[in-house]
């Protein structure tokens, strides 16, 4: 019971910040959700006019789309200070939980939430599924409610699990910045399309490197069921949910193992 | 002039200094090259031409518009900066002007990622995709011309809304606003070939269209002779347009300029 209080309690501080400047807030969000847009419009832009990728249509798209959006909703406030995480060592604030006596990852996961990223990105998602969940044919009763939840919390813990380890990487190198930037945002940036239509080793990457097909690609499969899938072993889109726990659990283990070697930047 | 050359070229220098970046950045344009054509190759979906375009036309618009926004881009947030810690100030006692000194810095920082993001970048696509060579060498001159008009287009955007944050206690939002607009209307998401034509109409009387789209259409030879001439006649209208326009805002803003603590 404790722990839930202390979690309670933080997102209550990480409303509180916020709340301090209201319409900054407010302009905030509205950026990122505009930003995020972007990718958005420009795909029903090339869609109006080419009608289909690779027998994806627009609908198909956005609901592909939306499980990234709804996903990193969740992400960015858990895993904020894991986001940028060499800067969380190199003000010093990574020292500071050291001090405390609670899990050093769980205290990274609660200290701060980036609420304006979340309702950005979370408007964004709920928009798109919205849009297109209706219209591209999918039967909703309990299994796949399910299996959709199921896939949206597997896909947090997959995206976090990426956080934790390119985290882990600070205790090993300086600068971790652009590693991340190809891997981490690239990629998801990539995942935004059916992956069956890019060059083998880039969909390599995307299934067993940084496993985003498994985040939107596999699931959404599931529901929708298009050819392309049959380049893939079928079971890819049933264990899907449960990818989300073996990345997770990895990374933990590679935190841990990784977290003896830190010792403080400061003095 | 000798000063904000020597500027440019110190920022260059400056970005040399961190190789790790300078490996990765070339990996990264690689990579996003790569998608990208894959995405278009999707999109075409094994017809050859559509609208006229073909698909190797394509893809050399959208290695060339890469190219070109990698370049400019620069840090919007460096006016806002100077004014937050008062760092302004300074500036205005160095006998350069200030407005050139950022321009030349941002120029030398642009020539860099060309040469060394982009130029390997471009020759490992070369090795697995054919693009369309320039049409003619008249033409090529005309692009590298249009090229740097439509650099300064996108930077006096760029700085007049960095002026805002005189007035404004963050500008992010704005220019994050801003870049979307970019993004779409001056066609680095979506050649504006493929626009919905009430869209392509707009845009055509937007600034956006002369940044990366006539230096690509110039190189094409989709423009030719007079057209040519038309294009960057365009492009320095704006110039002049956005140029007096960004004055304007400066003028202002260093006038309500309040820095406080000393």
């Amino acid at each position: 019971m404790g722990e839930i209080r202390v979690v309670l309690q933080s997102l209550k501080m990480s409303i509180h910040t916020r709340m301090q400047y209201r319409v900054d807030s407010l302009v905030a969000t509205l950026a990122v959700f505009i930003r995020e847009s972007a990718n958005i419009i420009a795909i029903y832009l090339a869609l109006l006019k080419f009608d289909r990728i690779n027998d994806w249509n627009v609908n198909e798209m956005l609901f592909l789309y939306s499980i990234l959006f709804l996903t990193y909703a969740f992400v960015v406030s858990l895993f904020a200070d894991l986001r940028q995480f060499s800067d969380t060592i190199r003000e010093g604030r990574f020292d500071r939980l050291l001090v405390r006596p609670r899990s050093l990852l769980l205290q990274l996961i609660l200290n701060n939430a980036d609420l304006i990223a979340s309702a950005g990105h979370g408007t964004l998602g709920l928009l798109l599924f919205v849009i297109s969940a209706g219209r591209v044919g999918i039967h909703w009763d309990f299994v796949t409610v399910l299996y959709y939840i199921g896939a949206i919390i597997g896909g947090i813990l997959i995206q976090g699990g990426m956080f934790i380890v390119f985290s882990s990487l600070c205790f090993y190198f300086v600068e971790t910045g652009s590693i991340r930037d190809i891997f981490y945002w690239n990629m998801r940036k990539f995942a935004g399309y059916p992956i069956s239509i890019y060059h083998k080793l880039i969909q390599g990457i995307l299934i067993y490197v940084v496993p985003f097909a498994f985040v939107n690609y596999f699931p959404a499969q599931y529901l929708l069921r298009k050819e392309d899938m049959a380049n893939y072993p079928a079971i890819y889109i049933y264990i899907a949910p449960f990818v989300g726990i073996i990345v997770y659990a990895a990374a933990y283990l590679f935190w841990r193992v990784s977290v003896r070697r830190y010792y403080s930047t400061g003095n | 002039m000798r000063a904000y050359v020597e500027f440019a070229v110190k920022k260059f220098q400056d970005k040399m200094a961190y190789r790790l970046d300078f490996f990765m950045g070339i990996v990264n344009t690689a990579i996003t090259i790569v998608v990208y054509l894959c995405i278009y190759k999707a999109l075409y979906g094994g017809a050859t031409e559509v609208d006229g375009i073909s698909y190797r036309m394509v893809a050399t618009s959208f290695v060339i518009t890469l190219g070109l926004s990698n370049a400019f881009h620069f840090n919007e947030m460096f006016l806002e900066h100077k004014i937050h810690d008062g760092s302004i100030t300074n500036e205005f006692l160095k006998p350069v002007s200030f407005l050139f000194r950022m321009l030349a810095e941002n120029i030398g920082e642009g020539v860099f990622k060309l040469v060394f993001h982009f130029l390997p970048a471009l020759l490992f696509t070369l090795l697995h995709t054919k693009l369309c060579p320039p049409k003619s060498a008249p033409g090529l001159i005309a692009m590298f011309i249009s090229v740097a008009f439509g650099y300064l287009i996108l930077w006096l955007i760029s700085f007049i809304i960095q002026t805002w944050s005189f007035w404004l206690f963050s500008v992010w939002g704005i220019m994050t606003i801003k870049n979307v607009f970019v993004n779409i209307l001056a066609g680095t998401l979506l050649p504006l070939w493929f626009m919905p034509t009430a869209l392509r109409k707009i845009i055509s009387f937007t600034p956006f269209e002369s940044i990366y789209f006539t230096p690509v259409r110039i190189y094409l030879g989709e423009l030719n002779g007079s057209q040519i001439l038309s294009g960057i006649a365009v492009q320095v209208l704006w110039i002049v347009t956005l140029g007096i326009i960004a004055n304007l805002f400066w003028k202002r803003g260093i006038k309500k300029l309040v820095v406080q603590g000393g």
